[in-house]
């Protein structure tokens, strides 16, 4: 492959084109979905083919072809540069790359269990244990445990002269319960809703869940939620769980410091961002303990690799620095518009996906408290667990993200449990109102596999860190 | 495009050398296009040449799914013994309700010469003019054109042959000034139905309309839905209520309400892939024919879509809503959502609003919250207007609601005869089929800052 990969380049490069690269991408797949009653489920997918970005004429091009043979790969190389001759139409300010060193690397996720090598047998009867502990109750109306594995060889090939391999492996699992009462249903999860956690990792990251062990309780907590009081419409303190709090960070500071959405190239789908490069080292964020950062090379992280889908070397960038915002996700085309380098953010959801700035793992640091010391120290509260819906408007600033269930804290313990909790707020207000931060006892990276963005539609996978987190001020409810 | 006799050929072939007790393969190939602008330049300009092919393969009682992107033969016979190996390292599965038998489909027309043959030339220049629309009322401009042409395909050794070619277009444009922004789209099978001109002059008016946005407090007020607003929240209700498993798990609005009065008797909602306002497919992904699912009718709740096992585990008949098999566990999906137009004239619906806020689009609707009382949430974006004595006054920044979508329909006091194709996010096949709706009562739980 690598060779063809070459000659291709070479072709564009003795076409004149500005710059050219070339991605070749296999990504196998499996998924396994189960009942109490059973497999729901259960699929594997291989999906292979090249994809080509051409520079010429200050625009771009890109055309993908599932046919990886050599004329096949001519005639999607002369399509992608007839498309770049036609974006070049609308020209008003050519494009420039950032200089980037030329990479000739091999970067592998380092596991240590192969999940495809593990056999249907194990993985269907760890599933199928817990479901049957989630059945056990007559309340309960649905339940089901589900896997993902992704194993993805990628060679990127660029006509500057890259020449980079990289071997990713990507596994995910999780459990959930619905009970019912006729009336309404609720559900739980475990260990993080919408599919569970994921991380670049092997199966041992699977068993290291202990999905059995978290269903009992899951059980019991979606049972009580249908009988639970629904959350008070007032303005009080919020402690966000750490899966929670993943995705407050996703979404109210990953999506908008993607430089290409503050320059406005995302408006047709997701909209901008407040963020926009005139209040870098200006804007307070938020308050002094907010210290937020974009680390492809997170241990596991779901958004961990080598390099980025353009060849930039996986690196760590400051995004909110002591609660300032001082700097963005970026790629060798946005990154030169403010004078900057690239953060290495530029990914692909596959070799039919043209590269876009994208979160790798966002991360908040954690700050000093145990959570039992956190919960003590609060008078009057409500302690949100894990994500249950979520909404933000197209500048990234009021956002509404609800939970799948809460506690009211009453004198520094946690009380009765409320369902359909949710809480909203302005972005910057909201994390300047973050009084405290839990310690890295607490701190785990949340692989989100399901980041949406792009015309056409892509999928990435990312991650947070976090630990839970404290804010004053925060309106609740809302819901009637 | 392979075409129908070389693909059934070829993929003949390979249901020939299956050895499991049955075999079932579904193909979907694409070549699509897609020209993004922003800033008032193309900024992304893609095309993907693609096929998928999805075996299921059944040996007694047990299932196996395994999907490939290539057509090469060896490829193909190896994911098809990949299936059956995953089949037979499975438990029996009860539910298994056998493969699709061979049915009628309705012969439609989904195919479309020049819009498979739109070059990225034509695409630019298509966004040129709109560019220059915008240029000229010294609004920058944002959007996306995008064109596909590809073929669908099902057989089956219980004798299915389906087979459709299909063609599609959309395109979306959204102006912006400092300080507002105005949106349209629209989508059909033949690019020659689009009128792009109109598609500009609207777009920029509305962002025009709406400079220098005034505050308006969040509370509860009579409200015009144009159709794309009206299709982001029925997008959401078919995620969370009208498919298979909401309704399976007791999460759908529509869940132990059938047959009961839930909305003002004007509301209708139901899928429909077989309508001409639609963009049409005659069958779904197992090879059964679609059928027209009411999910409200005249305000009764009807149910929710089916495929074969949803339906064989509820007592009922598929209604042609299966998706791929990789897919399946998530239950059958509605494709081509509708709500039935109704009389009146969208000027005079906005002529009897005495204060009112008339929105044209949502920005990110969630509808998790309490999806059993279908409860959304979400933001207006890209025009939004206040309404005083019957006449759009001013743009207003943009507001958050938050309410029960069935509670609203019950306070619906007009709806359009006009109806708009809204493109869906979750389908290649299908669209949002919306009028305009007046409510009498909606309720905005929130604010921002434009």
């Amino acid at each position: 492959m690598k060779n063809k990969l070459l000659q291709t380049t070479k072709y564009l490069k003795d076409k004149g084109v500005d710059y050219a690269d070339c991605r070749f991408v296999s990504t196998k797949s499996e998924s396994l979905s189960v009942d109490h009653d059973g497999v729901e489920g259960m699929s594997r997918n291989l999906d292979v083919g090249v994809g080509i970005r051409v520079l010429a004429n200050g625009a771009w091009g890109f055309a993908a072809t599932a046919d990886i043979t050599e004329a096949s790969l001519k005639k999607t190389a002369n399509q992608a540069l007839s498309i770049a001759k036609a974006s070049a139409i609308t020209t008003k300010e050519k494009v420039v790359l950032a200089k980037q060193k030329v990479a000739k690397d091999h970067y592998r996720t380092p596991f240590k269990k192969d999940p495809f090598e593990i056999s249907t047998e194990e993985k269907i009867n760890l599933l199928s244990q817990a479901c049957k502990i989630l059945k056990d109750k007559k309340q309960i109306r649905t339940t089901n445990g589900q896997m993902t594995f992704h194993k993805i060889k990628k060679l990127f090939v660029s006509t500057e002269g890259a020449v980079i391999e990289q071997d990713l492996m990507e596994s995910g699992a999780g459990i959930e319960v619905v009970a019912s009462n006729g009336k309404e249903s609720q559900r739980r999860s475990y260990p993080n809703s919408f599919g569970g956690d994921f991380a670049t990792r092997g199966y041992e990251f699977i068993e290291s869940m202990n999905l059995p062990d978290h269903a009992e309780r899951i059980r019991e907590e979606a049972i009580e939620l249908l009988t639970a009081d629904s959350c008070p419409d007032e303005i009080t303190t919020v402690i966000l769980g750490g899966p929670l709090l993943a995705l407050q960070v996703h979404e109210s500071c990953g999506h908008p410091t993607e430089l290409d959405r503050a320059l406005g190239t995302e408006i047709s789908l997701a909209g901008g961002s407040f963020m926009t490069p005139d209040k870098l080292n200006k804007l307070k964020y938020g308050s002094d303990i907010v210290n937020i950062y974009a680390d492809a090379t997170t241990k596991g992280g779901l958004g961990t690799f080598g390099y980025d889908d353009e060849g930039v070397k996986a690196r760590r960038i400051p995004l909110i620095k002591k609660g300032k915002f001082v700097g963005y996700l970026s790629s060798r085309e946005t990154a030169p518009v403010i004078g900057r380098k690239s953060s290495g953010a530029m990914r692909a959801d596959g070799w039919n996906r043209l590269p876009l700035v994208r979160m790798v793992n966002v991360n908040l640091e954690p700050g000093s408290w145990e959570l039992d010391d956190l919960i003590k120290d609060t008078k009057k509260g409500i302690f949100f667990d894990l994500n249950k819906s979520w909404s933000i408007d197209d500048r990234r600033l009021n956002f509404q993200f609800g939970s799948e269930c809460a506690w009211e804290i009453k004198n520094g313990k946690l009380g009765r449990m409320f369902k359909n909790p949710v809480y909203t707020g302005i972005t910057p207000e909201f994390w300047n109102s973050c009084d405290a931060i839990c310690n890295k006892n607490h701190w785990h990276v949340w692989g989100l596999p399901n980041c949406g963005k792009g015309e056409p539609m892509q999928t990435a996978h990312v991650a947070h860190g976090t630990a839970p987190a404290r804010f004053r001020n925060v309106r609740v409810g809302v819901v009637k | 495009m392979i075409g129908e006799k070389k693909l059934l050929k070829k993929l003949e072939a390979i249901l020939g050398v299956s050895k499991a007790d049955h075999t079932e393969i579904t193909f979907i190939g694409s070549n699509s296009s897609l020209t993004r602008y922003a800033n008032s330049q193309i900024h992304q300009n893609v095309a993907e040449n693609n096929h998928t092919v999805h075996f299921k393969t059944v040996v007694g009682n047990k299932i196996g799914v395994a999907t490939t992107n290539s057509m090469s033969t060896s490829d193909l016979k190896q994911t098809l013994n990949d299936s059956i190996e995953i089949a037979k390292q499975q438990p029996e599965n009860p539910h298994f309700p056998g493969l699709s038998k061979p049915a009628k489909y309705k012969t439609l027309n989904t195919f479309d010469e020049a819009t498979a043959k739109c070059s990225a030339k034509d695409r630019a220049n298509i966004v040129k003019r709109i560019i220059a629309e915008s240029d000229a009322a010294k609004f920058t401009v944002a959007g996306s054109l995008a064109t596909s042409h590809g073929e669908i395909a099902i057989i089956n050794s219980n004798g299915v042959q389906a087979y459709q070619p299909t063609t599609s277009a959309s395109v979306i444009c959204i102006p912006m000034s400092d300080t507002s922004s105005g949106y349209t789209s629209d989508m059909s099978r033949k690019i020659s139905d689009i009128d792009f001109d109109s598609i500009a002059k609207i777009a920029i008016s509305k962002c025009d309309l709406s400079q220098n946005p005034k505050q308006v407090e969040p509370d509860t007020y009579e409200v015009i839905l144009e159709p794309p607003a009206v299709a982001e929240m029925m997008e959401w209700l078919n995620y969370v209520s009208f498919g298979s498993k909401p309704y399976e798990r007791g999460m759908s609005f529509l869940s132990g309400k059938e047959g009961k009065k839930i909305t003002s008797d004007q509301i209708t909602i139901y899928d429909n892939a077989l309508s001409a306002k639609s963009v049409a497919f005659p069958f779904d992904m197992e090879g059964s024919p679609k059928k027209k699912v009411y999910f409200v009718k005249n305000g009764i709740a009807g149910g929710p879509v089916y495929d074969r096992l949803a339906a064989l585990k509820s007592g009922k008949k598929s209604t042609g809503h299966a998706v791929t098999p990789d897919e399946s566990e998530g239950g059958a999906f509605g494709m081509n959502i509708h709500v039935a137009p109704g009389n009146a004239k969208r000027s005079e619906m906005i002529k009897k609003v005495k204060k009112g806020i008339l929105v044209t689009r949502f920005h990110y609707i969630n509808g998790m919250i309490d999806p059993g009382n279908s409860v959304l949430t979400g933001m207006t974006r890209d025009g939004t207007f206040w309404i005083e004595n019957g006449e759009i006054q001013y743009g207003i920044k943009n507001l958050r609601f938050t309410d029960s979508v069935m509670k609203a329909f019950k306070s619906v006091k007009a709806i359009s005869k006009e109806t708009s194709r809204v493109e869906s996010w979750w389908s290649a096949v299908g669209c949002m089929n919306c009028p305009t709706i007046h409510l009498g009562k909606f309720r905005f739980s929130g604010k921002t800052e434009h």
